[in-house]
C-alpha cells in the first residue's frame, strides 16, 4: 500500500494475528462454518436444479449460487476485523504492541494482511470445490452458464478488493468503537449496500461483462484506497488506548 | 546515541486530560545505568510520565527525550531505544511464552531473534517453559514473561509500571533481582511502584508525585531525611558508659541525642555527611556497636510528606 512499509514488522504482525485469530473459537467457527455453507448452497442449488420448477432460468440459478463466492469475502472478514483493535484493547494488549517501533501503516497493514489470507484461501478454496462439482456432478442446462468464464474472472478480480473492503471497514470502525459488537453491527450496516453492485450482476440486470467487472473493479479499488487512508486517520493511538 | 545528557529527560513536561492537569511541569532525569522510582498515590500522574516517555501519550507542555531523541517528535527512534512493561503482563494469553517475547525480536528487526528470544528467556529463567502457553502460568511467571518481553532487544532504557504488583515476596524479590541486574548492565531504568519498602532497596533515587506535581526528587536516604530530620538510631552490645556519652556530645554535628540504655537515638546536622564521624568517635570511646540505622523508612517519610497540605493549594 505504500513504500514506506517495512516488511519485516509487518509479517510478524501478521503472523501474530494470525495465530491469534486462529485461537480464537468464535472467529476459527465463523471462518469455517460460513463457507461450508457457502459452498453446500450453491452446489445444491444447481444439483437439483429443475428447469419445470425452477423461478427464472439457469442463469438466474447461477447468479443466485455466485453471489454465496462474492457474499463470503466481505461477510468472512466482519467479525475478524472488527475484533481487529478494539478486541486487542479489551485484552490489554495493544498499549505494549504501541511501544514498539511500528508506524499505524504497518500496524494496519499486518492486522489487514492476516484477515485477508485465510478470508481469500477460504474463498478461492469454496470457489474451486464448487468448480469441480459443477464439472463432475452438475448437469445441464446449469452446468454451461456456471462455466462461464465471466464468473471466475469477476471473482478473480473483485474478490480480493470486496474482502479488502470489509476488512477496512470493520477496522474503521474497531477503531472507532467502544466495543466489539458496535464495531461488528456497524460495519455490518455499511458492508449490505455494498453488496448492490454484486446483487446487479449476479442477477444480471447488469451483464457480468468485462466492462462490468472492470468498472465495478475500478470503483471498489478507488473505495478502498479512500477507506485505507479513513482507517489510518480513524486510528488515533491515544484514543486506541484509552478506556474512556 | 546523541550526545552526553542523561538517558531520561523530563523538561517541564505537563498533560491534561480534558481539563483536568495530571500532570504539572515535572523535571527530571534518569541515568545510565541508574533506577529511578517514581512513587505517589493513585492519579498522582506516575503512569501517565511513563506513557508520555513510551511514546502513547504526546505531551501537552514541556518537552521529554530519551537518548536525545524527542519522545513527541521522534517517536520511532525513542521506541527502538526503549523497552517497556506495563502494569498487567498484557501478553497473547493463547500463544506461548515463545511467540510472545518472538513478536517483539521480530518487529524490532533482530539479526537473529531466536537467539536473542533464548537470552531474553534464559535472562528470566523461563527457557524451560517457552513451549506453555502464556494463559497457563503464574502471575509471577507472567511478569516475568512480560520483563523478558521488553528487554529482548536489550533496550538501553527500560519503563517499568509496577513491576511487582500483585507478587507474591519471593516473585518480587526476584523481580527485584532480575531489575537490579539490568542496572548493573547500565540500562537506564525508570518504574512506578506502590511497594516503599521495594523502592527504598531497588532504587537510586526516588521521584514523589502528588496530583501531578513532583513533591521530591532525591536517594532515599536524603527523601527520609529531608522529611523526617537527620536522625540515627545507634544500637550497642552494652550499655551507654560514659565515654560514649562524652564522645557524641562533644561532636559539633549532634544537635539533639535521646538516650536509652543500651541504644542512642541522635539527630545530626547531616546525617549522610556526619554518620561515618559519629561511628569512628562512638569505636574510638570503646563503644560496641550492634547496629546504626537511620529512624524510620521511607514508608514512614512517604505518609509524612502525603499528610502535609500540597504546596500552593487551598488547604496549605
Amino acid at each position: 500500500m505504500n513504500a514506506v512499509i517495512a516488511r519485516s514488522p509487518v509479517r510478524a504482525l501478521a503472523r501474530k494475528e494470525l495465530g491469534e485469530l486462529r485461537r480464537h473459537r468464535m472467529i476459527v467457527a465463523t471462518a469455517v462454518v460460513l463457507p461450508v455453507a457457502f459452498l453446500v448452497l450453491p452446489v445444491a442449488n444447481l444439483l437439483f436444479y429443475d428447469p419445470a420448477r425452477a423461478i427464472g432460468g439457469p442463469d438466474f440459478a447461477v447468479g443466485q449460487a455466485m453471489f454465496c463466492f462474492f457474499l463470503t469475502p466481505v461477510i468472512m472478514p466482519a467479525t475478524m476485523a472488527a475484533y481487529g483493535i478494539i478486541g486487542e484493547r479489551d485484552q490489554g494488549t495493544l498499549e505494549p504492541l504501541l511501544t514498539l517501533p511500528i508506524s499505524d501503516r504497518e500496524l494496519l497493514a499486518g492486522k489487514v494482511a492476516a484477515i485477508l489470507l485465510p478470508t481469500l484461501s477460504a474463498s478461492f478454496a469454496i470457489y474451486l470445490l464448487y468448480m469441480a462439482a459443477v464439472v463432475v456432478v452438475v448437469s445441464e442446462p446449469v452446468r454451461t452458464p456456471a462455466l462461464d468464464w465471466s464468473w471466475p474472472f469477476g471473482l478473480l478480480l473483485t474478490g480480493p478488493l470486496l474482502a479488502l473492503f470489509s476488512t477496512l471497514t470493520g477496522l474503521v470502525f474497531s477503531a472507532r468503537s467502544k466495543d466489539v459488537r458496535v464495531a461488528e453491527h456497524l460495519s455490518g450496516l455499511v458492508l449490505l449496500p455494498s453488496m448492490l453492485p454484486v446483487l446487479l450482476i449476479v442477477t444480471r440486470t447488469v451483464e457480468p461483462s468485462l466492462v462490468a467487472w472492470l468498472g465495478f473493479a475500478a470503483v471498489l479499488s478507488l473505495l478502498d484506497y479512500a477507506l485505507w487512508k479513513l482507517a489510518l486517520r480513524a486510528f488515533d493511538r491515544e484514543r486506541a488506548i484509552s478506556t474512556v | 546515541m546523541r550526545g552526553a545528557e542523561p538517558a531520561i529527560v523530563c523538561d517541564a513536561v505537563s498533560r491534561c486530560f480534558g481539563e483536568r492537569l495530571v500532570l504539572s511541569s515535572l523535571t527530571l532525569a534518569v541515568e545510565r545505568g541508574e533506577i529511578l522510582g517514581l512513587l505517589g498515590p493513585n492519579g498522582s500522574g506516575k503512569t501517565t510520565t511513563l506513557r508520555i516517555l513510551a511514546t502513547l501519550l504526546q505531551p501537552h507542555g514541556g518537552s521529554a527525550r530519551v537518548l536525545s531523541y524527542d519522545v513527541a517528535s521522534e517517536t520511532m527512534e525513542v521506541r527502538r531505544r526503549i523497552g517497556v512493561m506495563p502494569e498487567r503482563p498484557s501478553l497473547y494469553e493463547r500463544q506461548t511464552v515463545e511467540a510472545n517475547v518472538r513478536l517483539w525480536a521480530d518487529v524490532h528487526g533482530l539479526a537473529d531473534p531466536g537467539e536473542a528470544v533464548g537470552r531474553a528467556l534464559q535472562f528470566v529463567g523461563l527457557e524451560d517453559r517457552r513451549r506453555e502457553p502464556v494463559g497457563s502460568l503464574s502471575k509471577g511467571l507472567k511478569q516475568r514473561v512480560a520483563l523478558a518481553r521488553a528487554i529482548v532487544h536489550r533496550p538501553p532504557v527500560l519503563l517499568l509500571d509496577e513491576p511487582s504488583s500483585g507478587l507474591d515476596p519471593l516473585a518480587a524479590a526476584a523481580m527485584e533481582n532480575l531489575i537490579r541486574g539490568l542496572a548493573g548492565e547500565g540500562t537506564a531504568v525508570l518504574l512506578n511502584t506502590h511497594r516503599l519498602a521495594e523502592a527504598e532497596r531497588l532504587c537510586d533515587r526516588v521521584a514523589i508525585l502528588r496530583e501531578g506535581r513532583l513533591l521530591h526528587l532525591g536517594t532515599p536516604r536524603q527523601v527520609r531525611a529531608a522529611l523526617l530530620g537527620h536522625i540515627v538510631e545507634v544500637e550497642l552490645a552494652g550499655a551507654v558508659d560514659l565515654p560514649v556519652r562524652r564522645a557524641i556530645e562533644s561532636f559539633p554535628a549532634v544537635r539533639e541525642t535521646c538516650w536509652a540504655p543500651s541504644a542512642i537515638r541522635v539527630r545530626l546536622t547531616d546525617s549522610e555527611r556526619d554518620t561515618p564521624e559519629l561511628v569512628a568517635r562512638l569505636v574510638s570511646a570503646g563503644a560496641r556497636i550492634i547496629a546504626v540505622r537511620p529512624a524510620g523508612d521511607l514508608e514512614r517519610a512517604y505518609l509524612e510528606l502525603m499528610s502535609q497540605p500540597l504546596p500552593g493549594s487551598l488547604a496549605a
